[in-house]
């Protein structure tokens, strides 16, 4: 399979291909990483446009020495999901209390599917609706390090903070993350 | 010198990173494994991290990357897949336009007699079927014109038979008053019913030699 480094550079010479390998390489992560943070699928679906038009405008101002194509995407990804937090703060907050009555009503739920699969999308339906509590900080920590699998070097280089305060954020948003689940009935068995 | 809960707490994912130092790693174990808070603490953290990591990734619309697409280099023509049809077979408008078109064919082929189980592969070739179709318009066309001479006959017989159509002098000259007496009716039927026939052979003349000229 060919570099992403390799097809940016295609890119920059008007490759259409390229860019097209590009987009369908990397769409579901970003896609994943605007779902998780916005707990909203058409959202996230918009903001996932936002970012691939972002990187398709600013492909020139790329360089290896920021560090792999995946993290500049992701670190692309980030400042729009902030900024889009930054907007929507004020409905966010409208929507907080709404966001804990489908948590009672999964706690309760005794639906219990033996098949893995559907165990797995409500684990993931679970953690969705526990990460959307979390602050925005925790949240983002814990995502790119537990669902998107970076590395700290690499987090740090996305949130543009220093070392220690990434696994501090990471820690905190695992603990607290650990804790909602735990109330919602979420736990080792 | 033990841990405390707060120490344990916030090295809790230096342990499950891997990034303690081995004395680390010793002092946060033996704190945890004395401690009534810490234990299920850690359980609970270890397995939910665990349970993101074999998270699977949001499967992104399907739509997605074609709309990026379209937004960065430009709108493209769809890729001609042989599945690419597949959605648009589902769409209602479609299935509805292709049912009627479907009912309106039955119908055309039921009207003009064709068979789909009698076709032959003859039928498709073009000048047979510019030649039946040039056959099927004549036979048309002769139709209609009998069909018209045929009504003009009717209409002609119709208005003869018609009482009061008749002009006066071509009553019978021995009728008296004395004859305009109630007949039976059987008899009144077998005159008019002569009469009919003879206006009816008359007129049946008249029109063939329209006809035939």
């Amino acid at each position: 399979m060919e570099a992403d480094a390799q097809l940016v550079q295609r890119c920059l010479r008007g490759d259409g291909p390229a860019w097209e390998e590009l987009v369908r390489r990397h769409a579901r992560r970003v896609y994943s990483l605007c779902y998780r943070f916005t707990n909203n699928s058409s959202e996230a679906e918009d903001l996932s446009q936002e970012v691939f038009l972002r990187i398709y405008k600013t492909l020139a101002s790329y360089r290896t020495a920021y560090g792999g194509f995946p993290t500049w995407l992701t670190s692309v990804t980030r400042n729009l999901l902030v900024d889009h937090y930054r907007r929507s703060r004020r409905d966010r907050m409208t929507d907080a209390l709404e966001d804990v009555l489908p948590v009672v009503e999964e706690k309760h739920s005794p639906v219990r599917t033996p098949d893995k699969a559907a165990m797995a999308r409500e684990l993931s339906a679970q953690v969705q609706s526990a990460l959307s509590r979390l602050s925005p900080e925790l949240r983002e920590a814990v995502i790119l390090r537990d669902l998107q699998g970076l590395e700290y070097v690499e987090i740090q280089q996305v949130l543009s903070v220093p070392e220690g305060t990434v696994k501090s954020r990471i820690n905190r948003g695992r603990i607290e993350l650990a804790r909602i689940l735990q109330d919602m009935g979420v736990g080792p068995s | 010198m033990s841990w405390s809960c707060v120490q344990v707490e916030e090295r809790l994912s230096d342990y499950l990173d891997n990034a303690l130092t081995e004395a680390e790693r010793l002092e946060f174990r033996a704190h945890v494994d004395s401690c009534a808070h810490c234990a299920p603490l850690l359980a609970q953290v270890s397995h939910i991290t665990e349970s993101l990591r074999g998270l699977e990734l949001e499967p992104a619309p399907p739509m997605l990357v074609s709309r990026i697409l379209d937004q960065t280099i430009a709108p493209r023509k769809a890729k001609r897949q042989w599945f690419s049809w597949i959605p648009i077979i589902w769409n209602p408008r479609f299935a509805t336009g292709a049912v009627t078109v479907l009912a309106t064919l039955l119908i055309i082929f039921h009207a003009a007699g064709v068979k789909p189980s009698q076709l032959t592969a003859a039928d498709f070739n073009p000048v047979n079927i510019i030649h039946s179709a040039d056959r099927h318009a004549h036979l048309a066309f002769a139709r209609s014109v009998k069909f018209v001479n045929d009504l003009r006959v009717v209409y002609e017989i119709q208005s003869r038979l018609q009482p009061g159509a008749n002009p006066p002098n071509q009553q019978a000259p021995s009728e008296t008053p004395s004859q305009q007496q109630p007949k039976p009716p059987r008899q009144s039927q077998r005159s008019f019913g002569t009469d009919r026939y003879s206006v009816a052979a008359s007129f049946f003349a008249t029109a063939l030699d329209r006809s035939n000229p």
